[in-house]
């Protein structure tokens, strides 16, 4: 896929995400974290699971075929959730989105670098460095700016 | 499937206490696994298809939710059939993502990808402020918004030139 186009796609997911994160911050006030993300994760697979009904080729490797350590995504989810619940009221949302953020950057340049996980290595270069700057300082920005509009 | 918000960048109530100290590497932790679980979809998605790597989040996610609210006993709040229907919808939304996780990581890494979803949440914040979408109320755009809206293009840029 063309790589303009793919990361339009990547841009507008994020987009997607957040509002998926809007509704169901309202959902888990009223009926609790674990409830909602239930609610989401249930519909999640059925829908997922009706696209692959009707749409998804065939492949000669299934789930079942491939090492077990490759199905533990969902685990660091569930856990990411759970951590959050917790540590939210007490270090505050805005210290945790940083210390989330920051985690997160720092294990993907790990596993783009070293191509862990049965990745490609990406040679951390001097143009991601400064993306990475620029995505920080915007962050930066925009908590000034929240700050400011309370 | 989980991913960090911008959103709530600026509600901060910060109590200041040796828990807040224990925590944060904590938080650290699950941020790292959340890259973890892109890394691990990208190359699944290739082997076996990106729909069946994305059912496998979405279908391990919810056994365990399920289990643990099982286990976990009863809770307080309405019944799931009492809330607007509405509110429901978020797991529509959900597979869209993590389909998109599975595509790009392969093509253009973890970090660069979830700059990419970063600099989407933080432009549709902007840019439904400022143009009122969705009946939100429409907000005047602050000088730090475009600025930080601006860097976010830069970002961009420099991931899609490699």
């Amino acid at each position: 896929m063309n790589l303009i186009l793919l990361l339009v796609v990547v841009v507008a997911a994020g987009a997607v995400l957040s509002v998926q994160a809007a509704i169901n911050g309202r959902l888990g006030q009223t009926v609790g974290v674990l409830r909602s993300s239930l609610v989401t994760f249930g519909i999640g697979a059925l829908v997922t699971a009706l696209l692959i009904f009707f749409f998804e080729p065939a492949h000669a490797v299934s789930l079942l075929d491939v090492p077990k350590w490759q199905l533990t995504g969902a685990l660091f989810g569930v856990v990411y959730m759970i951590v959050m619940v917790g540590a939210v009221p007490v270090v505050g949302t805005a210290v945790a989105t940083v210390a989330v953020i920051t985690g997160q950057l720092a294990m993907g340049m790990l596993i783009d670098n070293f191509g862990w996980l049965g990745n490609p290595a990406i040679e951390l270069s001097g143009s991601r460095i400064v993306a990475m700057v620029c995505l920080a300082l915007a962050l930066v920005f925009m908590y000034r700016s929240n700050a400011r509009s309370e | 499937m989980q991913a960090s918000s911008v959103e709530g960048v600026a509600q901060a109530r910060p109590k200041r206490n040796i828990l807040k100290l224990l925590l944060l590497p904590l938080v650290i932790l699950a941020g790292m696994g959340l890259s973890m679980e892109a890394g691990l979809l990208g190359p699944l998605g290739e082997q076996v298809g990106h729909l069946w790597a994305t059912l496998s989040i979405f279908g391990v996610g919810s056994a365990l939710l399920f289990l643990l609210l099982f286990f976990s006993g009863a809770r307080k709040g309405p019944a799931l059939s009492e809330l607007p229907r509405w509110q429901l919808i978020g797991g529509f939304l959900g597979p869209i993502y993590v389909v998109v996780l599975t595509l790009a990581t392969p093509h253009i890494g973890i970090a660069m990808t979830m700059i990419a979803i970063l600099s989407g949440q933080v432009g549709k914040s902007v840019l439904i402020d400022h143009f009122g979408w969705f009946g939100t109320a429409r907000k005047r755009v602050n000088g730090e918004r475009w600025i930080a809206l601006a860097l976010i293009v830069v970002a961009l840029v420099l991931i899609a030139r490699g």
